[in-house]
This record gives structure tokens, sequence and C-alpha cells, in this order.
């Protein structure tokens, strides 16, 4: 079974290196490819001299964009499993082997990896965790598919849903509304438990001010998701 | 209602107008596409300009007292028309500049893979 992890990142340079060697080490058997969505520091520079394998964004696509891009690699390099990392160091790679165990064994197209589940490591903050909450509920009400952690960054999918999401990828803040997309097309969504981290480096990219647009527009693009059923 | 006078200021400013959009599509600066909304409503102010009388007959069949405000109900709703069009060929170029930009990062890597191969056999 072939398996690749997506790394997308927009400047990482303090961090890339580490996040691969974290996947090289602890995710035995996996592939993997960064996409560098037109960073403006050095991510690309260092990616090249550290010979890694990265694809190269010519513009800023947004983390939707530079996601579908991996996945999209990903399905046409004819991988089984494709996952989403993220390169600032919150994710674990040793997590990721046991996932693809645990899509193997069981009938699932999308694997999420949950903070909610097990509630050990980095847990957000109290505000973020209220609008995970408020996200899991709304997505409970229209789906009726429970969902503990529905921004999570870190999901494994199989051929099937990398296809849907080779096609159409959300562009901004792309997680509850993907998860939300293709469980309208009847595919199986479950979670799994893992531990994440604080990042290291970066911040992150729902700033303060961008949470209001954040909540109206995923709460949006869900409803809209629910709509095209 | 209309004086003679700024019935011929108003013909030039159009004629100006339409001038400057033909000139731009023959300089390929502007889409035909694009462009041919613009016309058409150069083409209709300019009937009414030469036909001052018309615009009192089409406001009284629209029920609109004074020809003024139909004018102004008309041009916002165009405006409005154009806008909207606007928003949705900038949805679909996004969409078009994404699938570009993605298919060019795919072929770079692929380029530099087939590179690496060439240079390795020739080692």
């Amino acid at each position: 079974m072939k398996s690749i992890v997506i790394i997308p990142a927009y400047n990482e340079e303090k961090s890339i290196v580490k996040t691969v060697n974290d996947i090289k080490e602890n995710a035995k058997g996996f592939d993997y490819v960064i996409v560098n969505d037109c960073s403006t520091d050095r991510t690309l520079e260092i990616c090249k001299e550290n010979n890694l394998c990265v694809l190269n964004l010519p513009i800023n696509l947004g983390i939707g964009g530079a996601v579908q891009t991996g996945y999209l690699y990903a399905y046409k390099n004819g991988y089984d499993y494709a996952v989403q990392f993220d390169g600032d160091g919150q994710h674990d790679a040793k997590f990721l082997g046991e996932m693809r165990d645990y899509m193997e064994s069981h009938d699932v197209d999308l694997l999420i990896g949950s903070r909610f589940i097990e509630k050990e490591g980095f847990q957000s903050s109290g505000l973020r965790r209220f609008g995970i909450k408020y996200f899991s509920h709304l997505i409970k009400l229209l789906t009726g598919v429970r969902i503990t952690d529905p921004t999570s960054g870190m999901r494994m999918a199989n051929r099937s849903v990398m296809e849907i999401y080779a096609n159409c990828y959300p562009k901004d803040y792309p997680e509850p509304e993907s998860a939300v997309a293709i469980l309208n097309v009847g595919k199986k969504i479950e979670e799994y438990p893992v531990v994440m981290r604080e990042r290291e480096e970066g911040v992150s990219s729902i700033s303060p001010i961008r949470s209001v647009y954040y909540m109206i527009k995923v709460t949006l693009a869900i409803l809209v998701e629910a709509l095209r059923r | 209602m209309m004086t003679a006078k700024i019935q011929i200021i108003i013909g030039i400013i159009l004629i100006v107008a339409l001038m400057a959009i033909i000139n731009m599509i023959r300089k390929r600066r502007l889409e035909l596409k694009y462009a041919l909304s613009w016309l058409v409503a150069i083409a209709f102010v300019l009937v009414l300009d030469c036909f001052p009388s018309l615009l009192n007959k089409i406001s009284r069949i629209l029920g609109i007292w004074a020809p003024v405000n139909m004018i102004f109900f008309l041009g916002f709703c165009f405006s409005l028309m154009i806008i909207f069009v606007l928003t949705v060929t900038l949805s679909r170029m996004s969409e078009r500049v994404r699938k570009l930009s993605q298919a060019v990062a795919l072929n770079e890597e692929k380029i530099e893979e087939l590179m690496k191969e060439l240079s390795e056999e020739a080692s």
C-alpha cells in the first residue's frame, strides 16, 4: 500500500526540515510531499538544499489550494492513502502508521486525527474549543455524524476521497466544510485519537480579527454544503 | 425638458466613450465579450439622447412619474448587473488560475525528477 504525507507549507523555514525528519523517522513506509504555497521566506531554498520533495506553487493559493495540490499529486501518482500533516510541528508523525493500519482494517474513507477523544496533549484555547464544539454540533445537526475535532488538519484519505478533493476543495478554512462535502456523497468518516503539540514556529492562520469571518464563512459553507445534497 | 445644448454635450461624451472603448478592443486591451454590455448601454443612451420623447414614453409605461428617476433606476440596475457579472467572471477566473498553478507545480516537480534521472544516467 502506497501512502503519502502532504505537508502544506507557507513560511515554515524554521520547522519544515524538522517535520520531514519526524516523518522519515517515525512514519516508516510513508512518502511525503511538501507543497510550498509561494512562501516569502526561505522555505523553498531550504527544501532544495536538503533535497526534499517539494511542489512549488507559482502563486499563493491559500491553505485549501495548497492541500488540494497535494491530493492531486497523490491521486495522479497512484497513492492508496494520503494524509494531511501540518508543517509547523503541531502534528506527531508517530500516529500516521497507526492511522493507516486502522484505515486498512476498517471501512473508512476519511480518518480524522482528533485531539478530543482521549483529551491528551495540547487542547487549544478555551475560545477555540468553543468554536470547534459549535462546528461539531452543527455538523451533527446537518449530517447526523459526530466529529469531535472538525477543524483538525491531520486527516487521512483513501483514493475515493482523494479523487473528490483533487477536483473540488474549499479555498480557505477548508477543514469542516470538506468533511461535510464528502459525508454528503455517502463517504464514511471516523476519528482516531491523536495527541497534538502547541505550534513551535509561525502563527495560526486564524487571527482574532479573522475569527469572526471564520465563524460566519465556515457556518455558511457548511449550510451550503448541506443544500448540495 | 432637455435643451439642445445638453443633448449635444451628452452626445459628444457618449461618442467619445464609444470610440475609446472600440479603440481599446482594437488594441486588444479589452475583450469584446466583456465590453459588449458597455457598448449596448452606450447605444441605448445614445438613442434616448437623440429622441428625448422616448424617455417620457418609457417612464409612463413603467409607471414612473419623473423621467429622471427612471434614468437613475435603470442606471442603477444596469450597474448592479455588470458588477454581478464581473463577480461571476472573477470566481471562474480564480478557479482557472488555481488549476493552472497546480498544474505548473506538478509539472515542475516532474521536470526536476526527470532532470535528476537524466544526470544520474549520464554519470
